[in-house]
């Protein structure tokens, strides 16, 4: 079993102890989600390090069939693109479980979700199945909302569970349209174009006696990868229980997890042809879109669908006033894996299917991507600037974030694509780290009103410097991971985009300075106020280790970014380029059972 | 990661000068938080460690022939391919980085001493020495930079410190707001700075590195293309905002919210002075043909020199006339301090290709120290006055303070340009190259120096001699021996600086044609005289008269006469001719304005109008559609028909 399934199964057998486990065991039933996210951790990490740069195709794959009519497959791997977000994201659910202290009623419920939760977004960015991404994806969304709704706080609360659902709900199900679409729009595996001559059978076709008979319906013929089966011998009827078939390596139809079982004649024109089932194998969409693009006209009516769709569950501008209000009434916990990992999702998306399968569809959206990003660099930051609660600034912020991710993507470089893949790692870390910071505010002072916090540095060192630190990555300070991710963004950016829009994007980098040195001066700074005399800093090693590990993943990648780059870039390139169609080893493929087709 | 094989000698021990800060930061705020002594120990030790191996390094490498050296390279971003990026964190060992490092460290050790007697009882020493730490270990950086994304990197984490330190005192609202604008002041400057780096690496094919850049613009000056002074200036941004020149000078007098020794070493001697020395780094990029875009075509004739020598001068002339009627000894050295970089500014900006811009440098170097001087001497006499920082309660100190009070003199006359102290020279030639280069500017530079003679001179009569002003003057006694030796061993530096042959170092990297040499120091004491006498004369009057000027009104004065005689100008020279005013007031405007327009179009347009219009409509539409749903069987049937009809009818037509 790959470890990749390893990390996505372990929350959810946790998830399942835990159903199994008396309610009035809180602690039993705390510990098993820490150690399960905790054990999910450290083999991420294992996985990350063990993880080798520039190799073609993809690491820890797996492959289990599961629904073969319809081509869906149990398919995880990673490449550069997701190897990042998987770290992040188990370290993320580890250090959210860490701070789920604070939930006093119906524990055995919430771990549950969050274990759900934290299964579900790990296993979407590991899989690299259309369906099981999609699905996965969903089943990390559903407790969101429950969460938000049971656990959360403020008068808006339900109105934000409300809200949040809607939205997501919503922008989900435009990326699903797009998605049958496109799984409807890609040309089914090897299909040979009608009316195409082959001259014979290639050089070294070896004659294979004893052919099953081919009669209609499914055949009963099991073929391995790798080959490809040419009837070499025979008419254009049905009857060609007689004739042979011819077994050849053709490289060309590998790189598909299918490939063809060609009917024709010898030296005569292809009469008819067996088409395999449609795929929700990401790999083989990807490379049969590679040998023959889709139509432009469905790539111009598919990515709209994706990019809006996806970009609603990225709060890519003007979508995006479920987050600060969701972030605000969720609790910490939801907010940290939301914010910090499920939130990439729809960035994965767009990377991983929109950009290369419909390239051409994209080229026109770009420029108008370029803008809406800029409503969210620059937009969402002066309103964060207006905003009184820390949750709906931090909320604010975090809107205002995505707009870099958003405009590597636009970009359509090599480097602005990999600052965005380092900006959602980066972004993973702080928004936890954030919110994580500003839970634990709540749970000591009861409110988040910036205007009645003041002067808490002295109170709480360890938590006011962890927060002054997390502010000055927000606003792009070298030192953290935000900034390389920004800054191979804008690189990128730079040359493919209108400059004006580059301009005041960096623009959008004062504003966040003076946002975060605001909430700085105003929560942290300045006079004490009496009544908040006897709040406590976070004390003891356990409870400073989920804040310091987030904040070392943040130093350490903005320290060292390469160790990150190194692992990207390749994923990157191949995403934009393509790569060579290379045969992967054999026995991981699916036994199949090809159907027949219209013949001519 | 690292390959020990292959470390080269002696280039790579400047990596232990960037690091050794840097572990002191690590382990004071790691380990020994708790134990303030300690933690203050260990932070000396590493930057007098730094200043050691800068020593050895300055004559190891000096000794050599090599104009320049680089350290071994560590890729930090590397996309490779023609559509990628490279960008190496690399030490770059040339004179100008070799001197700059020995005033960073040497001052800064002097700094770090004397911030130990300063700091003794502060609750947050350990704190204080770790931000110290992470100062010098983001100047160093700065200063051993080879290319622009790492001093960039560098440019921020000095901007962070210098936020850290300000802010000291963070329970202060005053210092807290001014850390706040110190930050916010420099980040609109890197704005300007960053967008010049992309800039001059999309025209020049991805060159980042000084030396690749430098080699390429000497080759193909054209390579910038119409943008080449739009970047210049772009760059030169960046030097506005860490150098505070005008128009973005405003957080640095805020500045001296911050502990005494922090104004010295941060804001008078080094992260101040960056500015000047990226622009001395960078100076090749000025040189190549003057050139504008289409927009920007009424700027022809003039160069992105011209407009950086007129800031400078703006900024020398403005920042010296608001020192005149300052208050808070604090504050009038910072704006002295604002005067003295617009100078080396204006200097830069009036350099040529062929001299280079040494007097700039050579004036930094001799500036870091007095000024340094100056700082600590006014921090000294601040301590013994229990916290008082208004001249007109001090005064009478020179019985009672006698090694604070002889080393301020000192500095004073180093500032003021008085021979043979080291500041002579260096406003001497940068006076000599505005008299041979722009008369305006020279009588800018002359006007400055009368103007800085006579504040100082005022500060001088007005604190330091004279009766005693107040209660805690009258008791004021000399500081510990940790504080008075970085004072004797900088008035040192202040007197030798001027003639030990600075500037010999600087024309070996910064002169292209190297036929000048250096003098031996008996020589060069006089040689103002001789090479440039009218401007060396006319500085020396220059002194002399803002001398006679203050000893005319401030010698045991009781009271400052000047806002009688000056009236409106005296106030608002003041209120710092209300510039912090009418920025307030353009940030309500753009900014505040905005943000909230921006709320209230998120509030009742997208949140409101689109997304409850789009809930509300859809919940009408359920509303009407359930009226249809009535229950009768003949209404179902109408319904039915008229579905019927409307199909036949699209099927039909």
């Amino acid at each position: 079993m790959s470890i990749l399934t390893t990390i996505f199964l372990i929350p959810l057998f946790a998830a399942l102890l835990i159903a199994l486990i008396p309610r009035n065991y809180r602690f039993v039933i705390r510990c098993v989600a820490l150690l399960a996210t905790l054990v999910a951790a450290a083999l991420a990490v294992k996985m990350f390090f063990n993880f080798q740069a520039g190799q073609p195709g993809y690491q820890f794959e797996q492959i289990v069939p599961w629904v073969q009519s319809l081509g869906i497959n149990w398919h995880v791997g990673v490449d550069g693109v997701n190897v990042g977000l998987i770290l992040m994201g188990a370290i993320v659910a580890f250090a959210a479980t860490c701070l789920s202290k604070e939930i006093q009623s119906r524990e055995k419920e919430f771990y549950f979700l969050l274990l759900v939760m934290a299964g579900g977004i790990l296993g979407a960015f590991a899989s690299l199945d259309l369906f099981f991404f999609y699905f996965l994806h969903e089943l990390a969304l559903v407790p969101t909302f429950i969460m938000i709704g049971v656990w959360g706080y403020g008068e808006r609360k339900n109105f934000a569970t409300f809200q949040i659902t809607l939205y997501l709900s919503l922008g989900a199900l435009i990326a699903l349209v797009g998605l049958i679409a496109l799984y409807l729009a890609v040309p089914r595996p090897n299909q040979v174009p009608a009316g195409a001559t082959f001259a014979g059978p290639p050089p070294g076709a070896v004659p294979i006696t004893n052919a099953p008979p081919i009669i209609g319906g499914i055949y009963s013929l099991s073929v391995t990868q790798g080959q490809t089966y040419i009837w070499t011998k025979g008419t254009n009827d049905h009857a060609l229980a007689n004739g042979s078939l011819a077994l050849l390596d053709s490289r060309p139809f590998v790189a598909a997890t299918n490939f063809v079982l060609i009917l024709g004649k010898t030296n005569a024109p292809v009469t008819a042809l067996v088409q395999p089932p449609r795929t929700f194998d990401i790999p083989t969409i990807t490379a049969a879109v590679r040998k023959t693009p889709l139509p432009l006209a469905s790539q111009k009516f598919i990515f709209p669908l994706l990019l809006f769709g996806f970009g609603i569950l990225v709060s890519l501008w003007p979508f995006h006033t479920w987050a600060p209000l969701g972030y605000g009434s969720a609790p910490t916990a939801t907010a940290m894996l939301h914010a910090g990992v499920l939130k990439k999702f729809g960035l994965y998306g767009l990377i991983r299917i929109a950009i290369p399968l419909l390239p051409e569809g994209a080229k026109p959206w770009l420029h108008v991507l370029a803008w809406l990003c800029l409503g969210n660099i620059l937009y969402c930051g002066w309103v964060a600037m207006r905003q009184r609660d820390l949750n709906l600034l931090i909320g604010n912020s975090s809107v205002a974030h995505m707009g870099f991710a958003f405009l590597g993507i636009a970009s359509l470089s090599l480097i602005g694509i990999t600052g965005t893949v380092l900006v959602m790692i980066a972004h993973g870390f702080l928004a936890a780290l954030t919110f994580g910071l500003s839970g634990y505010l709540r749970q000591q002072l009861g409110t988040l009103e910036i205007g009645e916090m003041g002067g808490l540095l002295k109170k709480l060192p360890f938590i006011g410097t962890l927060l002054v630190m997390a502010m000055f990555a927000g606003c792009g300070l070298p030192g953290f991971a935000n900034f390389p991710g920004e800054l191979l963004v804008m690189f990128g950016a730079w040359k493919g985009l209108s400059n004006f829009v580059m301009v005041l994007a960096w623009g959008a980098l004062i504003v966040g300075a003076i946002y975060a040195l605001r909430a700085v001066r105003n929560i942290l700074h300045g006079p004490l106020p009496e009544r908040w005399a006897g709040v406590a800093d976070a004390a003891g090693w356990w409870r400073k280790l989920p804040f310091a590990l987030l904040l070392v993943c943040l130093l350490g990648f903005g320290v060292y970014p390469q160790m990150l780059v190194t692992k990207v870039e390749p994923g990157v390139a191949k995403v934009l380029k393509g790569e060579e169609i290379k045969p992967l080893p054999t026995g991981k493929r699916l036994p199949w059972l090809p159907v027949p087709m219209k013949k001519n | 990661m690292i390959d020990f094989d292959t470390l080269k000698f002696p280039e790579d021990v400047a990596w232990i000068v960037l690091l050794l800060p840097l572990l002191a930061v690590f382990v004071t705020t790691v380990f020994t938080r708790r134990d303030a002594k300690l933690s203050g120990m260990i932070s000396i030790v590493a930057v007098c460690l730094s200043f050691l191996v800068s020593v050895g390094l300055f004559v190891l490498i000096g000794a050599t022939e090599a104009k320049s050296a680089a350290s071994s390279a560590l890729d930090w971003i590397s996309i490779s391919g023609t559509d990628g990026v490279s960008i190496e964190l690399c030490l770059l060992l040339d004179p100008l980085s070799l001197l700059m490092l020995l005033v960073v460290t040497g001052v800064g050790a002097a700094i770090h001493i004397y911030s130990y007697g300063y700091m003794h009882d502060d609750p947050g020493m350990s704190r204080y020495f770790a931000c110290l730490s992470l100062f010098t270990f983001s100047m160093l950086g700065i200063v051993l930079a080879n290319n622009f994304v790492m001093m960039f990197i560098f440019w921020e984490l000095v901007g962070v410190s210098s936020y850290l330190l300000i802010g000291f005192w963070h329970e202060k609202a005053s210092a807290a707001d001014a850390a706040k604008k110190a930050f916010i002041t420099n980040r609109l400057g890197d704005f300007g700075f960053i967008l010049g780096i992309l800039l001059i690496w999309s025209a020049t094919q991805g060159d980042l590195s000084f030396d690749a850049l430098h080699a390429r613009l000497a080759t193909h000056p054209g390579a910038l293309g119409p943008l080449a002074c739009v970047a210049g200036l772009l760059i030169f941004c960046g030097a506005v905002g860490k150098s505070a020149q005008f128009p973005l000078h405003v957080w640095l007098p805020d500045a001296m919210e911050g502990p005494t020794p922090v104004s010295a070493l941060i804001h008078a001697a080094t992260m101040v002075a960056a500015g000047v020395y990226m622009l001395c780094r960078v100076f090749f990029l000025f040189t190549v043909p003057a050139a504008w875009p289409v927009s920007l075509s009424f700027m022809q004739g003039f160069t992105a020199l011209d407009v950086i020598a007129w800031i400078g001068g703006v900024t020398a002339l403005l920042a010296a006339l608001i020192a005149v009627q300052q208050n808070d000894i604090k504050r009038i050295l910072a704006y002295s301090t604002l005067s003295q970089l617009g100078y080396m500014v204006m200097a830069v900006g009036l350099s040529t290709a062929k001299a280079g811009p040494t007097p700039a440098m050579f004036h930094l170097v001799t500036h870091a120290f007095f000024k340094a001087l100056l700082f600590l001497g006014a921090g000294s006499v601040i301590l013994a006055l229990h916290h008082e920082q208004d001249i007109w309660k001090m005064g009478g100190l020179k019985k009672k303070m006698p090694v604070t009070y002889w080393t301020f003199l000192i500095g004073t006359l180093a500032l003021c340009g008085v021979p043979p102290l080291s500041g002579f020279y260096s406003k001497d030639s940068i006076l000599a190259l505005a008299a041979s280069r722009n008369v305006a500017l020279f009588i800018v530079g002359l006007l400055t120096a009368v103007l800085t003679a006579f504040y100082m001179f005022r500060l001088y009569f007005v604190a330091l001699v004279g009766r005693e002003r107040s209660e805690a003057a009258s008791h004021a006694h000399e500081s510990p021996r940790v504080m008075t030796m970085p004072l004797v061993l900088l008035a040192l530096g202040s007197v030798t600086a001027g003639f030990v042959g600075v500037e010999g170092v600087l024309n070996k990297v910064l002169v292209s044609s190297a036929e000048l040499h250096a003098l031996p120091w008996h020589k060069a004491i006089l040689a103002p005289f001789s090479h440039a006498p009218m401007a060396a004369l006319a500085g020396l009057g220059a002194v002399i008269l803002g001398f006679s000027i203050a000893f005319g009104l401030y010698h045991n004065a009781a009271t400052d006469p000047l806002p009688e005689k000056l009236g409106f100008v005296a106030r608002a020279m003041r209120n710092r001719f209300y510039f912090d005013e009418i920025y307030q007031f353009l940030i309500r405007c753009a900014h505040e304005v905005a943000s909230h327009a921006a709320d209230w179009f998120d509030r009742w347009i997208i949140a409101g109008i689109c997304v409850r219009g789009a809930s509300s409509g859809t919940d009408l539409f359920g509303r009407a559609l359930r009226l249809v749903q009535t229950g009768n069987l003949q209404t179902y049937a109408f319904l039915f028909v008229v579905g019927v009809a409307l199909v036949l009818w699209f099927v039909l037509q």
